[in-house]
């Protein structure tokens, strides 16, 4: 399999004030296309800096940022937002999806931009995606009238409806309860395994990591290894990082 | 266009979320609409004033001499009449603007103000008395009394004497007043006193007709000063070429009498000047009863219509003056059938009859003009008198010139106006003599003495030499001035030059040559006025003309300013309400964008450029502006297509002129549309550029943080 996203040697510093504070110190990673894969680690340790420097939102101090074989480093503003828009859709952990859009418009949001497809076209697949996420009857609803899961899946099809070659969720079920949270990665799962499309996910839930291909391990702005979603979980519950998943299973 | 569609409707439905929104869009409504409604009604009352003042007197341009330091002001400004220093070549100036594309003809003019007297009521009797005796003593006088019998002779000086007793009764009432007031007391002469007391004896009129010319002259001399009844009016008047004028203001037309006949000199008073000022008070009077009465004002109700009453009631001395003997006998025998009352003084009768209530006023009006009227004077200059005008001349000193009243003239619509009805007219000759400037007749005169006195001119800069000089002969020792030309010119050889006067008839080129003080340009297209001033500036410095040219609107003075003013303040009123507007639009959007950038970063993380950012906040305000601004277009055009249904009814005389007639109907400009779609766009643009900005500048990063 070939690798739709490269990263070496990364360093990513933020200054605050006087201090510089180094939130990547010289990360590397791959992730090859198709894959499912997690980002896992407490609170504070790089995920989300990572997810952005792969999202393009933001770019590394050093080293090389590699999606779907362009080097993000020598791209303009404007050729990071195209790159965004065709080629990476986003799952927020609070959804963010506009409010005063309706389900329909917000998904359709994108394709818009993209300026690519008929109107005709944009509901055929508007209209499709959202049959896949279970929302064909809620086309008219607006974000404040559906539930927390509802409102995951929308922002699920609103990221899948340009065909992207990657998903990146940052902790995608960080707001939902349990049951609803696998449901989401269940759907997350099977549009992974229908599409090949590449999902990218944080996380710091051990039933999120089961689902993953493979988790990534963040400490203290370095990956620390790669390992199969049984040795992470058995990891997690070997009390590294307990609390949360207490918090979420009472 | 998606995407616009997109934007708007984003836009639509951000602006329904939030109700300041509708506060910020009212401001606008209001303030497009009052613009609209406002701009429209101004523009509608500039073009009806501009109709009323190049239709009455200005012309579309004015010209006068580059060298005035005052502005031309034809209506008057505050102050002084403007000072205009003459236009010696009007031919030229005539030639070279008639050559001005555009220019359709050019009237020459001569604006000033003078007082005119007419002759008191007592110089009047006492001239027909005289001219009586003459008839009856075979000397030539009044042509109309020739071959009048001996006997109605008699009879009419027998009259004419108890007219001339009724006076001095009436003149004795007024100075016991006088007396009575010891304020006034100082002011009542004895001398005058003295002579009252002389003709009021039955012995002075008893020996009267033993020597009737010297007691005439008594009478004239002593008792026609005291009487405090001589009109002085204040007349406005243009000295112009009174053809040209008539043809190119083409709403003027005559009310009484007939123009001026071509070519000859003449008078014709503005006809509500004649009304007001020359007419009987007492018949003005009850005239503006009757328009009130008309309008439906009640002398009962109405404090200003009570106290005409109470006014004719007290004043029958104008009236009374005017009666002699055998009219007065007649007038209380008829007055007293009609209304009926067993009075019999004259006073009483009057004082009786204009005692006006709303139930008899009509019929009493009717009897006042029918059985009153024809007995007296009912203007004190009428058609085909003699004006005497008095002005200062240049040099100083008074002026009169005697011209011939043709008839009142108004123009039309403008009849109850008094900005245009406050101008009379005379030609150009007059006026010209009346300024002391040198007519082409007096220039001929002037030379006709020269050749039989021998008379040369002396140049300023010899005259020391030539006068007073070694060898050189005094021609004369007189000082300037002190010889009256009108006294020299007394008796028949005045009145003989007068006649001649009247009677001239001069030619186009006489009244073109010579003095003119401005002149109206009469314009065959007014919309390119400002490119034919420019034109006639030009051509006037080319061939040196020596004029200034300026629009009807800056020659009417302060009035033409009025609109300006009128414009300033409605900016000034819109432009507070769209300032507002504005600051408050400026602190929502701001609002809004903090309130919504996990929203932009949202955006710019799934692929929206930052313009797209940008133009949605715009597009906001924009919505906002376009929707509420359009709806305060609709309001201001409907409300303005409202009222042109009715129009607005001149409130008062006054406003006759700025409607230009009795009614204004405000038409929808275009301007105000497009002013006001601009300040919208200023408006909107101007305050949410910088919310636009800062809410396109948040980064995609913003998307990522969760909401706090």
């Amino acid at each position: 399999m070939s690798a739709i996203v490269t990263i070496q040697d990364v360093v990513k510093e933020y200054s605050l004030g006087a201090t510089v504070v180094q939130a990547l110190r010289g990360v590397n990673l791959t992730v090859d296309k198709g894959e499912f894969i997690s980002i896992a680690g407490p609170s504070g340790s790089g995920k989300t800096t990572l997810l952005n420097l792969i999202g393009c939102v933001d770019t590394a101090t050093r080293g090389v940022v590699e999606v779907a074989g362009q080097n993000t480093a020598k791209m303009s503003e404007r050729e990071l937002t195209n790159l965004r828009l065709n080629t990476i859709g986003f799952i927020f952990q609070s959804f963010n999806l506009v409010s005063v859009l309706t389900v329909f418009q917000n998904v359709e949001f994108p394709l818009l931009l993209q300026n690519k497809l008929s109107a005709k076209d944009r509901k055929e697949r508007v209209e499709g995606l959202l049959e896949q996420v279970g929302l064909k009857t809620h086309l008219k609803h607006r974000p404040n009238e559906l539930s927390g899961g509802q409102r995951q899946r929308v922002a699920i099809a609103r990221a899948l409806v340009t065909d992207p070659l990657i998903v990146l969720a940052d902790e995608p079920t960080a707001n939902l309860d349990s049951e609803t949270g696998q449901a989401i990665l269940d759907l997350m799962k099977s549009l992974n395994q229908k599409k090949g499309t590449t999902f990218i996910f944080s996380t710091h839930d051990h039933r999120v990591m089961r689902y993953a291909n493979a988790v990534v391990r963040i400490a203290d702005g370095k990956v620390t290894g790669r390992e199969s979603p049984q040795d992470a979980v058995a990891h997690e519950m070997e009390g590294l990082d307990t609390r949360s998943t207490e918090v979420r299973a009472s | 266009m998606d995407r616009v569609v997109l934007l708007v409707r984003i836009a639509i439905r951000n602006l329904l979320a939030s109700p300041i929104n509708l506060l910020i869009g009212g401001l606008i409504l209001l303030g497009t609409m009052v613009f609209v409604l406002l701009g429209g009604m101004l523009d509608s009352l500039n073009q009806s004033m501009q109709k009323s003042v190049v239709g009455s007197l200005a012309g579309h341009l004015q010209i006068y001499s580059a060298k005035s330091k005052d502005e031309l002001a034809l209506f008057g400004q505050m102050g002084n009449f403007p000072e205009l220093p003459a236009i010696n070549d009007f031919p030229k100036i005539q030639e070279a603007l008639s050559k001005v594309e555009n220019v359709k003809v050019v009237v020459p003019m001569g604006i000033s103000a003078a007082i005119i007297t007419s002759g008191n009521i007592v110089d009047g009797t006492l001239e027909k008395l005289r001219n009586l005796y003459k008839a009856r003593d075979g000397q030539p006088g009044d042509p109309k009394l020739e071959g009048v019998p001996r006997e109605e002779l008699a009879l009419r000086i027998a009259s004419e004497i108890a007219h001339v007793r009724q006076i001095i009764k009436v003149l004795r009432g007024d100075v016991e007043k006088a007396m009575a007031d010891m304020m006034n007391a100082k002011s009542v002469e004895p001398r005058n006193i003295e002579a009252l007391q002389r003709v009021e004896q039955d012995a002075f009129w008893a020996d009267f007709e033993k020597d009737p010319y010297t007691n005439l002259e008594f009478l004239e001399n002593r008792i026609a000063p005291i009487v405090t009844d001589t009109s002085l009016v204040f007349l406005r008047y243009v000295g112009t070429d009174l053809d040209k004028f008539q043809k190119s203001f083409d709403r003027m037309r005559i009310v009484k009498g007939s123009p001026v006949p071509q070519g000859q000199r003449g008078f014709l008073i503005a006809d509500l000047m004649h009304e007001d000022q020359m007419k009987l008070k007492t018949a003005r009077r009850l005239d503006k009863i009757k328009d009130a009465r008309a309008n439906g004002r009640l002398i009962a109700t109405d404090d200003e219509l009570k106290r005409f009453v109470k006014e004719n009631t007290h004043q029958t001395r104008e009236l009374v003056l005017q009666l002699d003997g055998i009219k007065t006998a007649a007038l209380v025998k008829t007055l007293q059938d009609a209304l009926p009352s067993k009075k019999d003084s004259i006073d009483a009768l009057l004082s009786e009859l204009l005692a006006t209530t709303d139930e008899n006023f009509d019929q009493r009006f009717t009897q006042f003009y029918e059985l009153v009227v024809p007995q007296v004077q009912l203007y004190r200059v009428k058609v085909g008198d003699m004006l005497t005008i008095k002005a200062f001349t240049k040099s100083g000193y008074i002026q009169n010139v005697n011209v011939r009243v043709y008839g009142t003239f108004a123009f039309t619509g403008l009849e109850k106006s008094p900005l245009a009805g406050a101008t009379s007219l005379m030609d150009l000759m007059s006026f010209r003599e009346l300024f002391g400037y040198l007519t082409s007749d007096k220039a001929e005169e002037l030379k006709e003495i020269q050749r039989n006195t021998g008379a040369r001119t002396v140049s300023r800069e010899n005259a020391e030499d030539e006068l007073f000089g070694d060898g050189a002969e005094v021609i004369a020792e007189a000082t300037p001035g002190i010889i009256d030309p009108d006294a020299a010119l007394a008796g028949t050889g005045r009145k003989l030059r007068e006649e001649d006067l009247i009677r001239r008839v001069y030619t186009q080129q006489q009244l073109d040559d010579g003095v003119v003080l401005h002149a109206a340009v009469m314009l065959e297209d007014p919309t390119r006025m400002d490119e034919t001033i420019e034109r006639i500036t030009q051509v006037s410095n080319e061939q040196g003309l020596g004029i200034q040219v300026v629009s009807w609107q800056k020659a009417s003075g302060l009035l033409g300013q009025i609109i300006n003013v009128f414009r300033a303040l409605l900016f000034v009123a819109v432009g507070i309400i769209f300032i507002a507007a504005m600051l408050i639009m400026y602190l929502s959007v701001l609002m809004a964008t903090l309130q919504r950038t996990q929203m932009f970063g949202t955006m710019r993380a799934i692929g929206a450029q930052r313009g797209l950012i940008l133009s949605m906040v715009l597009v906001e305000s924009l919505v906002l502006g376009l929707l509420f601004g359009g709806l305060g277009m609709l309001a201001g055009a409907g409300a303005i297509s409202l009222i042109a249904t009715q129009g607005i009814a001149a409130p008062n005389d006054v406003m006759y002129f700025f409607f230009s007639g009795p009614r204004l109907i405000p038409q929808l400009s275009t301007w105000p549309l497009v002013v006001a779609l601009v300040i919208i766009l200023v408006v909107t643009v101007g305050s949410t550029l910088l919310p636009a900005l800062m809410a396109m500048r948040v980064s995609p990063l913003r998307a990522m943080q969760a909401d706090e």
